[in-house]
């Protein structure tokens, strides 16, 4: 079974990993195979319209590709839109949530802000459906708040369970934790960077995630720089000879040259380290030499995820 | 809002804020650091739970009370000091309540109370407000002279800074009063509805167990309420005091960047100090042209060898200047977005993960000394 074949993907990771990339190309996979795909990022945040060239953002699906959908979650929407699914007249919410005795109290309840964004995620992957009456979307892929809010967002229906323990938003979010929770239907994809501190972020956040480990389909090693023409031992044998001329360019590209060895050393030892401390397969991205990624980058990164997606 | 006087015995307090992966952590802590070695008494509270900043500060352990680094093992004739701490949520939220509660029994009653529990503890949102709370705590502690906070890493890490109001209003007399006493006709009227509607859309919509329950949560911190208040003020005069400063950290990549933009808005948006820029990994464009005639055609190698030697030493030069012609802009368009006259201070990006105190010591050269940093 593909990874693509779940109902939903969360991707996490710590901030400045480059999830929306990943949630990109994953989705762009996930359509070239046919499926109907929807991309969802949280807490307000749009990076893939700009991505993929296209204008238009917010909460409504946008289209980036065909079958590649995306759209923005916020907090607020979310509320809105439960709440009116809940009581059926909007009228009725206007009259209340927008009171201004009541938005403090719905801004000010802990965990709803979280719980009501991934209610709106199921909503999205179960309750949508087409003229059909088959899931509007194959799959929804979760671009995941940074980690450590990630992991309190993905706790949140679980949370407001325990805290309302009756009610109905004790089994709206029940219905949540039921597909979020499920490792049939649910998986997780965790993106991390080829240094020190994102690895051990990456290593922290695995331990921390408890029995959803379980959940954990993939490692993505994010920004990995290309292979040297030559080998380090080469590099080690050539370099006396290189500097024996004493030119100022060749000095300075050969301390470029170090360093780019010594970043390779750190990529493999990254790879090596997270491989073992999550036993998960670690697939490469390539880093890009340009920092602004488009349409061409994510396809290029959609090919590279292809196999492990697969084998996932 | 004008500035309040500067009183003597409070910190300044430096406010780090950025998006995850630029770099804030290690920032803070080496601005801390530069500052204490300068001779100031210097307090870093982290958000961070990552250990490493502990073992970079050569601490074994941080946490929510305050733990002395050792400078003089790199700057044995530093006047200064420095403070390293983690934030612990719960803790503090347990300690404020302590502290404002009537009594021992009304601290217990609270403390207990499982709704408390969940917001103090698992629930997003209280870790956002006490940060603030602690910061107020070391900026008027008297026992510091400046004390540099790194935020939360997430977009929404500026909340902490509406966070006690948030927290205020949610206690205020409308929403208390009506869900202490939902019955009451006072508290419905302050809804300006008819009561019927609306407890029909919350019975609806959260359930009457959960309503009740809120409401017995708050019941029991109602006492806390004025407490509340007065730190939500007390903070609101921390952040605009003039001699506070954000400083926005960032890193060359795109998504550092659109957030940086984004926190520079609400900043300015709240009227709040900015200080300038501090770009994180930058690296630049190489001084000398590598010319291939120049190399030797032959080396210690096979020719095939010794041609992929040849081809590396060329390549790392070019690689090196599409990035660090990308960085420029990246800089570029980030002062070009702050206000005219903004600094920007870069750090070249390190050939090695900074693991100790000496590394982080070794990035100060890159930052601004204290004084420099000051609203604008």
């Amino acid at each position: 079974m593909s990874l693509l074949d779940h109902r939903i993907i969360v991707v996490t990771g710590k901030g400045g990993s480059g999830k929306s990339t990943v949630c990109a190309a994953l989705g762009l996979l996930a359509a070239r195979a046919g499926k109907r795909v929807l991309v969802a990022e949280t807490s307000g945040a749009d990076a893939l319209p700009t991505l993929f060239g296209v204008p238009g953002r917010g909460y409504q699906p946008v289209r980036l590709a065909e079958g590649l959908e995306t759209l923005s979650i916020t907090p607020l929407e979310a509320i809105e839109d439960y709440v009116v699914q809940q009581i059926k007249v909007r009228k009725l919410y206007e009259m209340v949530f927008r009171n201004r005795v009541m938005s403090p109290f719905v801004d000010g309840v802990p965990g709803l802000h979280d719980a009501v964004q991934l209610g709106k995620v199921w909503d999205c992957a179960v309750q949508q459906k087409d003229a059909q009456g088959r899931h509007r979307w194959d799959v929804v892929i979760v671009d995941a708040p940074a980690t450590g809010h990630g992991l309190t967002m993905l706790e949140a229906p679980r949370s407001m369970m325990e805290l309302t323990r009756v009610g109905p938003m004790y089994r709206g979010n029940e219905r949540v934790e039921e597909v979020l929770g499920d490792p049939r239907q649910t998986r997780m994809v965790v993106v991390a960077l080829p240094e020190e501190m994102p690895v051990a972020e990456t290593l922290d956040l695995h331990a921390r995630l408890g029995e959803r480990r379980r959940q954990l389909s993939l490692c993505v090693l994010n920004e990995v720089h290309p292979r040297a023409p030559t080998t380090a031992s080469d590099w080690a044998r050539a370099r006396p000879s290189l500097l024996a001329s004493g030119q100022p360019a060749v000095i300075e590209a050969a301390d470029l040259v170090d360093a780019w060895m010594e970043r390779l050393v750190r990529q493999d030892g990254s790879r090596q380290r997270l491989a073992e401390g999550m036993g998960l397969p670690v697939v490469d991205l390539p880093f890009f030499f340009q920092r602004k990624l488009g349409l061409a980058e994510v396809a290029l990164l959609a090919d590279h995820l292809a196999p492990a997606v697969e084998a996932a | 809002m004008s500035p309040r006087a500067l009183d003597p015995r409070h910190a300044r307090v430096v406010i780090c804020c950025g998006s995850g992966g630029v770099g804030k952590t290690t920032a803070s802590a080496a601005l801390a650091l530069k500052w204490a070695i300068a001779g100031q008494r210097v307090a870093v509270l982290t958000i961070d739970p990552a250990r490493r900043l502990a073992d970079s500060l050569s601490i074994g352990e941080i946490g929510n009370t305050p733990v002395r680094v050792p400078i003089e093992r790199i700057a044995p004739h530093a006047t200064g000091r420095l403070d390293a701490m983690m934030l612990d949520a719960k803790a503090t939220f347990d300690d404020l309540v302590r502290r404002l509660a009537v009594s021992d029994t009304s601290a217990t009653r609270i403390l207990e109370n499982r709704y408390y529990q969940f917001t103090s503890t698992r629930l997003g949102g209280s870790h956002e407000y006490m940060a603030m709370e602690r910061l107020y705590d070391l900026w008027h502690s008297g026992l510091y002279d400046v004390v540099v906070l790194d935020t939360p890493p997430t977009r929404h890490a500026l909340d902490f800074l509406r966070a006690p109001d948030r927290m205020a209003s949610l206690m205020d007399e409308g929403v208390l009063r009506w869900l202490v006493m939902p019955a009451s006709r006072s508290g419905w009227r302050a809804l300006e509805l008819g009561s019927e509607a609306v407890s029909r859309v919350l019975k609806r919509v959260m359930g009457r167990g959960t309503i009740s329950e809120i409401a017995e949560f708050f019941e029991v911190f109602r006492d806390l309420w004025e407490g509340f208040h007065g730190r939500s003020v007390q903070v609101q005069s921390l952040l605009r005091d003039r001699r506070t400063t954000f400083l926005l950290v960032s890193s060359p990549s795109p998504a550092a960047r659109g957030d940086a933009l984004f926190f520079l808005d609400k900043l300015h948006e709240q009227a709040l100090p900015f200080g300038g820029f501090l770009v994180n990994r930058t690296v630049g464009i190489p001084q000398q042209s590598l010319r291939p005639e120049e190399l030797p055609t032959q080396g210690p190698l096979p020719a095939d060898r010794w041609a992929a030697v040849l081809a590396t030493i060329q390549q790392a030069p070019l690689l090196r200047t599409r990035l660090a012609q990308d960085h420029a802009q990246a800089v570029a368009a980030l002062r070009s977005a702050g206000p005219a006259g903004a600094p920007c201070w870069c750090v070249p990006e390190q050939r090695q993960d900074l693991h100790d105190l000496p590394g982080l010591a070794a990035i100060g050269a890159f930052l601004p000394d204290e004084r420099s940093v000051r609203p604008l």
